[in-house]
């Protein structure tokens, strides 16, 4: 329904003299800067980022990766009003969109714990397809293994199953992920008894979630199927917990937590029972009529379990604006209300309507003002509380990031990916090797989640000392610091280095202190760029989508 | 010259970052403003940790509590130490003469018979279950009293075997309680200067990314940066002592000395890092588990142990550092007194001895005792949670004042229904 111009206006203003709600017509974007503007009563917001900083993060969130020195002086010469939207839709045009989405829930989903090409081929190929989150999760919870196309999405549970040493397999942490992840709930706490500290959070929640997950029974690789798989077993009873505080006894169904148990059929006899019937012969477990993980995750990613929809929204905006409307992420509860109840509710509302459409969502964000603004603040740090969005959230670099803005920067992007790059005692180092090693000196450790900035001693080695990092600063045929080198006017090299590295001009002050360095250093100028170079790539402007 | 002060000058903007820890108190003490002189004696008496842990069970009856002439007591006799009345085995000489400066406790009683969950359950301290994973003695130093005012890692553990970065004794503290790991005792990767550095080029460069640096921090949150420095500023104070990580480069009469064996070159890298400032050093020695052959095994073992124990003991008390450093000896249980048909000894959590040293402890002091036949304690034994008791007094932190916080859960440092051993407290 198209609305006429005036009667739009009169609600606008309306809207604006009671204050209240935001006209629903209006694209959420818009909504959502209304409701920051709100939430901030005043309080002056930063300005919006320079186009340099816009183009970089951009960039770096929806492709992965650094703009090269070439698109960021196109882009900064581009005097175009709308470049910024044209830049949107070229970059989620771009192959490496999906890429980038599958990398950065690789990140959240599996958070550092190995790694699977064909979990990784099944994520990236359902964010190319922009299938819907709802169904993506559901193949996620309850795999599907005889499917081979889904068969990787069974990696997030195969994976937390696998035995580690003598350790009893990890049911209760694969039940805590599946509540953390896709619900914003760590029920962790209330495995043995109520939760001390967060009133909502019941033993049976974690119990109801529970149940159906330690139905399952690893089944090894190269039986039914070429990956390990799982298999349910028979359920027809309640499951039954006890108190290790009170020793009140409790049973449950499974259950979505926070939500409704899901009943267990009656049947008894032999048909009523199971698809596939057990053989006693061959010994091979049968296939239950009813799957209980299926059930839940159906139920857990409905439209109408408001939780799932919440932490969809909350994990997006976490993502693209550095913190989540709630936090921590995974700790949504009645006594930890949102920063903005009003614009979460609005988005968990719209993802709905929009049948979980994660690059709608995304898309619609990366339009909001308050994506678009500089992370420079507007006044004193202790002026601007983060929770209000004033300025633009610094992000760290993922390691993945990192190594190919890197390389990208330096020039060595095309001779590392082609292997012809740095090598060890004369064996040439593939991309992935180069990936290896910045993931081990960047990412965090297995299972933790990677949320905050944690620079580590063992970064900083690596980036002072390790091989890779500074033969990527010799000179060698058109990489970075010999096309610099050849530059020889001090103004010309700074402005390329700064382009290349930090994609923008750089000030006048750091072309006086590049000319002061090569003076002092006149001697190898070459390895002096290098320093320079050097320094600039382990500053925290690198470091961060800023 | 560059007008700029340096980073490493701002110890006291960066106590903000540091503030998480205790350690920032000692930190802050520094301030920036004393002579490098006073700077180094106060240094000095910062309190330190040195634990050698000998994986696998070392025998106590081959070593602090010997039973000579009983059923059990095996074929090594008995010698006098520097303590009057006071016995260790004949296979420990050096320590003896070191015995006026130990404390062995003899009644120690702990629970688990097994190396796979011993191990950790005695390094944790193990206290009642809250269903986390408790940090091992050093994450906890490192969390509770964090760096010295030398900078270097607060905790770093010499091996055999791997380097690098271990995070697994952090438990519930996080990865960055880790221990920093000297695989075969040589530093781990990246740690020394490149070859193609030299070390005036490595503080240029460094210059001039702490002035990218401040410009960019400049109108942002202070946080990110402070924090990216610092652990910048760790690695520079690291690179800068290289020569002490480098054991092609340990003194000869020392090596004599500590004894030119894994465990000796291993404790003399762990004295330098202790003299360098290191908060924690664990020092490690496998191979200690002697269920054939004990006898020959121990004859073998434990003077090696002996004489790399006794000398840094005694060069810490030549330093001044003993008074401030606690030493402590251990295993994850002693031995069977029984000899099985292997002659060897088995697993023994029931009776058995650790030795400490230094800060906080009585020296001289042997505490408890097992019976005749070294079966089982005299009176009541101690578990592991009132030895955990005792380190912390002796470190001067109190278990019963300071407790963790595990994201909002208050958790106990250790076992709260267990207390120190008086007697070897000062």
């Amino acid at each position: 329904m198209q609305l006429s111009r005036p009667f739009t206006r009169w609600l606008l203003l309306t809207t604006l003299l009671v204050g209240a709600r935001v006209f629903a017509a209006e694209p959420l974007h818009v909504q959502v800067d209304q409701l920051i503007a709100k939430q901030a009563a005043g309080k002056p917001f930063a300005a919006p980022a320079t186009d340099a900083e816009f183009l970089r993060r951009a960039c770096l969130d929806f492709t992965g990766t650094i703009p090269t020195a070439e698109q960021t002086r196109a882009f900064l010469a581009n005097q175009a009003a709308d470049k910024r939207t044209k830049l949107i839709e070229q970059l989620f045009a771009s192959p490496k969109y999906a890429e980038r989405m599958a990398e950065a829930f690789n990140i959240q989903l599996m958070e550092r714990n190995g790694d699977n090409a064909e979990w990784r081929k099944f994520l990236t190929e359902s964010f190319r397809a922009n299938k819907p989150w709802d169904q993506l999760a559901r193949e996620i919870i309850s795999p599907d293994f005889k499917d081979e196309k889904l068969r990787g999405a069974g990696w997030f549970i195969t994976r937390r199953l696998d035995k580690v040493g003598q350790q009893d397999t990890d049911y209760p942490g694969l039940t805590r992920d599946v509540g953390r992840l896709f619900l914003g709930l760590d029920l962790q706490c209330c495995q043995c008894h109520k939760h001390l500290t967060v009133k909502d959070y019941k033993q049976v929640d974690f119990n109801g979630l529970f149940f159906p997950i330690q139905n399952l029974k690893m089944q090894a690789a190269g039986g039914d199927y070429k990956t390990a798989w799982v298999q349910e077993g028979l359920v027809t009873n309640k499951y039954e917990f006890v108190s290790v505080l009170s020793s009140v006894k409790g049973s449950t169904g499974p259950r979505v937590p926070l939500g409704p148990e899901i009943e267990i059929p009656t049947g008894t006899t032999k048909d009523e029972l199971w698809a596939v019937p057990p053989d006693p012969k061959t010994r091979k477990a049968g296939v239950p009529k009813f799957s209980p993980l299926r059930e839940l995750a159906a139920r857990l990613t409905a439209a109408d379990n408001p939780q799932f929809a919440r932490n969809l929204a909350n994990r997006v905006w976490w993502q693209l604006m550095g913190r989540g409307l709630v936090e921590p992420l995974d700790l949504h509860h009645s006594e930890n209300p949102a920063s903005h109840p009003e614009l979460f509710d609005l988005l968990a509302k719209e993802l709905v309507e929009h049948k979980f459409d994660v690059q709608w969502l995304v898309c619609e964000l990366a339009q909001t003002q308050a994506y678009a603004r500089s992370s420079v603040l507007p006044t004193s740090a202790d002026q601007v509380p983060e929770q209000l969005f004033l300025a633009a959230k610094e992000r760290p670099l993922s390691a993945e990031q990192l190594a190919r803005s890197f390389l990208l920067a330096v020039g060595e992007h095309e001779r590392v990916v082609e292997g012809k790059g740095w090598a060890e005692s004369d064996k040439k180092k593939t991309f992935k090797d180069f990936e290896k090693a910045f993931l081990a000196a960047f990412a965090n450790d297995a299972k933790e989640p990677e949320l905050t900035v944690n620079p580590t001693l063992k970064a900083a080695l690596f980036l002072r000392n390790n091989d890779q990092v500074l033969w990527a600063l010799q000179p060698r045929p058109g990489n970075l610091i010999a096309r610099v080198a050849a530059l020889k006017e001090p103004a010309r090299m700074a402005d390329e280095l700064f382009h290349a590295i930090l994609s923008r001009p750089p000030t006048t002050e750091e072309t006086a202190a590049l000319e002061k360095f090569l003076t002092k250093r006149a001697a190898d100028r070459e390895k002096a760029l290098g320093h320079f170079a050097w320094a600039m790539l382990s500053s925290m402007e690198f470091f961060t989508n800023h | 010259m560059n007008p700029l002060c340096k980073p490493w000058e701002h110890a006291t903007s960066r106590r903000q970052f540091l503030g998480a820890s205790a350690g920032a108190m000692a930190f802050g003490a520094l301030g920036g403003l004393v002579s490098p002189q006073a700077a180094e004696a106060m240094r000095k008496k910062e309190k330190q940790v040195l634990f050698v842990w000998l994986d696998g069970g070392i025998s106590q009856l081959e070593s602090w509590d010997p039973k000579p002439n009983t059923e059990f007591g095996g074929p090594f006799r008995t010698i006098k130490t520097s303590v009057p009345g006071t016995h260790f085995s004949e296979l420990m000489p050096q320590c003896a003469k070191q015995a006026h400066r130990l404390c062995v406790v003899r009644n120690l009683a702990t629970k688990d018979n097994a190396h796979s969950s011993g191990v950790a359950r005695i390094q944790r301290g193990d206290p009642k279950n809250r269903g986390v994973p408790y940090p091992f003695f050093g994450s906890a130093i490192a969390k509770l009293m964090g760096p010295t005012s030398s900078k270097l890692p607060p905790y770093v553990w010499v091996k055999p075997g791997s380097g690098g970065f271990k995070t697994e004794d952090a438990g519930f503290l996080g990865p960055k309680y880790g221990s920093l790991a000297f695989g075969d005792g040589k530093p781990p990767e990246d740690l020394l200067r490149h070859a193609s550095l030299s070390a005036d080029e490595d503080e240029e460069r460094n210059e001039l990314r702490e002035l990218l640096n401040q410009r960019y921090a400049a109108q942002r949150r202070p946080a990110y940066t402070e924090a990216s420095s610092f652990v910048f500023d760790t690695a520079r104070e690291l690179m800068k002592r290289e020569h002490i990580f480098d054991t092609s480069k340990l003194p000869v009469k020392d090596l004599d000395r500590y004894g030119r064996t894994e465990l000796g070159q291993h404790l003399l890298v762990a004295r330098n890092m202790l003299e360098a400032g290191v908060r924690f050093v664990k020092v490690a020695s496998y191979g200690w588990d002697t269920h054939g052959d004990n006898f020959n095994a121990s004859a073998s073992l434990v003077p090696k142990f002996d004489r790399a124990l006794a000398a840094i003991v005694e060069d810490l008390a030549a330093s001044g550092l003993l008074e401030h450093t606690l030493v402590i000896a251990m295993s994850e249980f002693g031995r069977t007194p029984r000899i099985n048909g292997h002659v060897g000894r088995d697993h023994w959590p029931e009776a058995w001895s650790i030795a400490m040293a230094g800060c906080g402890v009585k020296a001289g002091a042997v505490v408890g005792a097992t019976n005749d036949k070294g079966t089982d304690v005299k009176d009541k034994g101690h578990d592991i949670g009132a030895v955990f008791h005792t380190w912390f007094r002796a470190l001067g932190i109190d278990p019963k004042k300071t407790e963790y916080n595990n994201n909002g859960q208050p958790l106990p440092l250790a076992h709260e229904d267990m207390e120190p051993i008086k007697e070897a407290l000062v």
